[in-house]
């Protein structure tokens, strides 16, 4: 087994290190929620905002909520970072959908060990995606409640990992596919610690600069449990200009990160429980001299 | 006294015997053949040692093939030219080679730690090709650079060549004084002030330090032009062999010549953007030329965003791309953006710098054009 992994790692540092490498897969180094194979150059900085409005439609929206813009479903803000060409990290912070989770800070690494390649023959590129959660929220006093802590800070972790296979198929099309997993210390009775879901997504390029994403995570669980849960939908418009990279969509999901968008997704598309959201991105380097 | 018997011919013998005292001879008649051997052999031994210890000796020795490794500098210095301000007696290998990391990185290593990066956002490399960029050493016109290029393999970059630049006299030439203004005042006929003033300004970068400057002065030294790299006549070649035995105004002719025949600084015509109706959209461009300069130019620096946040690929998106802006006076629009160029700003000081007439023709960009409507149709 050792040997077998000696090999496999040695197939994937050759295919790293020789023949032209397919670039630009997606354009920016997330698909809708979810992560892509797109890892920021080395010593490349980015700053992210992205926002989810309230329901455009359904109890909680309508012309009352002017279609959700008078509500945050969440709101994120984060600081990535490339370490290498091929690794980098983020640190975020969420303003939490509430359910159960507020003040949600999301710290990752993500690192691309394969990259697509015509010469080589290496059919997809890949990457994983770890992430640890921690809620800073304060915690309630029912003692019923997920939120309901007990003053231990495991309570308060969450983690995911997260295994990204993009294959470009032409200049136009790549498609995607997001095996996840989820781990959650602390759940409610009905809920599940382990959560494993597939997300699969399509990116089609209009144009250089713009796109059109289609982004969907089915899970994988027992009808025993999460009875409330719903799978996580998304189609998205992308636009890229020199240095920034705008998303604005429609999703179910309300809020940001495998832990709330896969965990804790439970609005429904056919009642008008999708909300328009958007992600503005800015990548800098930060002059030293 | 024996001294007023032999006259003045015996003087010498007498002074060289006085010598030879010293060495422990003793001077008598019978020795007196003996002598004068001594004599000869002292003045050839004399003239030998002085030939070895002579800066002009090297050209009485020197065979043809010697003549051509002989570098520019010490040609022009045999042939009375003045010495540059910046000029160097010989190089360090060791700073040469710490010279050309900070070329090609932007920093070194120094001790246990790394220097820092002269710049966060441009390596030299990313604007200046190192090696030779003309088979004339003394020409700069743009089409020949993208034949020897082409040959070469060569990167098509919007900077002059390091090659060869330890010789030149001057630097940010003709219009860098419309984008520079007073920052090259000092740097136009210094190398190192012009490397200073590319550091701090031209890559976004800051002042080097003054090892760190020294380094690639040295780099630049080793790397200066020699005989063999000028394109010289066999009678030329055959004057530089004996170069001490020209008369001056062979030696002015010589220099005149020598003068003429490598590049003393590359001119920089800035162009203003083709108008719309000069533009040709790539008709009867040369579509394998424009490939070359897409990816030797273009992809240089666009490749993934190697270097700037603009990502381009050998793909139909980005032609399309450029398609769609061609008749415009937009970034987007490469009658623009190569013309141009851009600034570097807070946020975004990965500028682009133009490419002068100099360093691109328009019928180079026309070729550019022309493969670009080809790459959006595929």
């Amino acid at each position: 087994m050792k040997k077998l992994v000696f090999v496999a790692l040695l197939i994937i540092a050759g295919f790293n290190c020789f023949g032209q490498d397919v670039t630009q897969t997606f354009n920016s180094t997330r698909i809708i929620n979810s992560h892509s194979t797109e890892i920021l150059r080395k010593k490349m900085w980015e700053y992210r905002i992205e926002h989810r409005f309230g329901d455009i439609a359904g109890a909680n929206g309508g012309g009352q909520t002017a279609f959700g813009f008078d509500q945050a479903a969440d709101i994120r803000m984060a600081m990535e970072y490339g370490i290498t060409d091929k690794l980098m990290a983020g640190l975020g912070r969420c303003k939490g959908i509430g359910r159960p989770y507020r003040s949600l800070c999301d710290l990752f690494l993500a690192g691309r060990f394969l990259t697509q390649n015509k010469e080589k023959r290496v059919p997809v590129s890949a990457a994983l995606v770890q992430t640890l959660y921690y809620t800073y929220m304060k915690q309630v006093e029912d003692l019923q409640s997920v939120a309901y802590f007990d003053n231990k800070l495991s309570r308060r972790v969450a983690y995911s990992t997260q295994l990204v296979l993009t294959r470009k198929f032409s200049d136009r099309l790549s498609l995607a596919l997001m095996p996840t997993y989820i781990h959650r210390n602390y759940v409610s009775l009905s809920d599940l610690n382990d959560l494993f879901s597939v997300g699969f997504a399509v990116n089609l390029k209009v144009r250089k600069s713009m796109g059109i994403i289609l982004e969907y995570f089915a899970n994988v669980e027992s009808e025993n449990f999460r009875s409330d849960a719903l799978n996580s939908l998304g189609v998205g418009f992308e636009f890229v200009t020199n240095g920034h990279n705008f998303h604005i969509n429609l999703t179910n999901a309300r809020g940001f990160g495998e832990l709330q968008y896969v965990a804790l997704t439970q609005e429904n598309w056919l009642k008008g429980q999708f909300r328009l959201g958007f992600s503005i991105s800015r990548n800098f380097k930060i002059k030293k001299s | 006294m024996p001294i007023k018997n032999v006259g003045k011919k015996i003087v010498q013998p007498y002074c060289i015997k006085i010598r030879l005292c010293k060495f422990g001879c003793q001077y008598n008649n019978e020795s007196f053949k003996m002598n004068k051997f001594l004599l000869a052999l002292c003045v050839i031994f004399i003239v030998v040692l002085y030939s070895f210890n002579s800066g002009e000796s090297e050209w009485r020795k020197v065979s043809n093939s010697d003549a051509e490794n002989v570098t520019l500098e010490n040609v022009r210095l045999a042939l009375g030219a003045e010495k540059s301000s910046f000029y160097m007696e010989s190089f360090d290998p060791e700073k040469a080679k710490i010279g050309l990391e900070l070329i090609l990185k932007g920093k070194t290593k120094r001790g246990l730690f790394k220097s820092k990066a002269i710049s966060s956002y441009f390596v030299c490399t990313d604007c200046h090709n190192i090696g030779r960029e003309f088979k004339n050493s003394s020409d700069q016109n743009p089409s020949r650079r993208l034949d020897f290029a082409e040959e070469n393999n060569l990167p098509f970059l919007p900077a002059s060549t390091f090659w060869g630049i330890y010789n030149r006299t001057s630097f940010y030439n003709d219009d860098y004084i419309k984008k520079y203004g007073d920052i090259i005042k000092d740097a136009k006929q210094s190398l190192p002030g012009s490397i200073q003033v590319c550091a701090k300004y031209c890559s976004s970068g800051r002042y080097l330090k003054s090892w760190e400057l020294e380094a690639i002065m040295h780099y630049f030294k080793a790397n200066e032009l020699k005989s063999k790299d000028l394109s010289l006549t066999n009678n030329q070649k055959d004057a530089i062999s004996r170069i001490q035995l020209l008369d001056e105004n062979e030696k002015a002719d010589l220099l005149a010549s020598i003068n003429s025949a490598f590049t003393h600084g590359y001119s920089a015509h800035f162009a203003e953007t083709m108008p719309r109706d000069d533009r040709k959209y790539g008709a009867g461009g040369d579509v394998v030329t424009g490939k070359f300069i897409y990816d030797k130019a273009c992809l240089h620096c666009h490749l993934d965003g190697r270097v700037t946040f603009l990502k381009l690929d050998s793909d139909k998106l980005s032609a399309q791309m450029f398609l769609k802006y061609k008749s415009t006076y937009d970034d987007l629009s490469v009658y623009q953006i190569i013309r141009q160029g851009t600034y570097a700003m807070p946020g975004r000081n990965q500028y682009m710098p133009r490419f002068t007439k100099d360093k691109m023709s328009d019928q180079q960009i026309e070729d550019l054009m022309a493969y670009l409507t080809q790459l959006a149709e595929k």
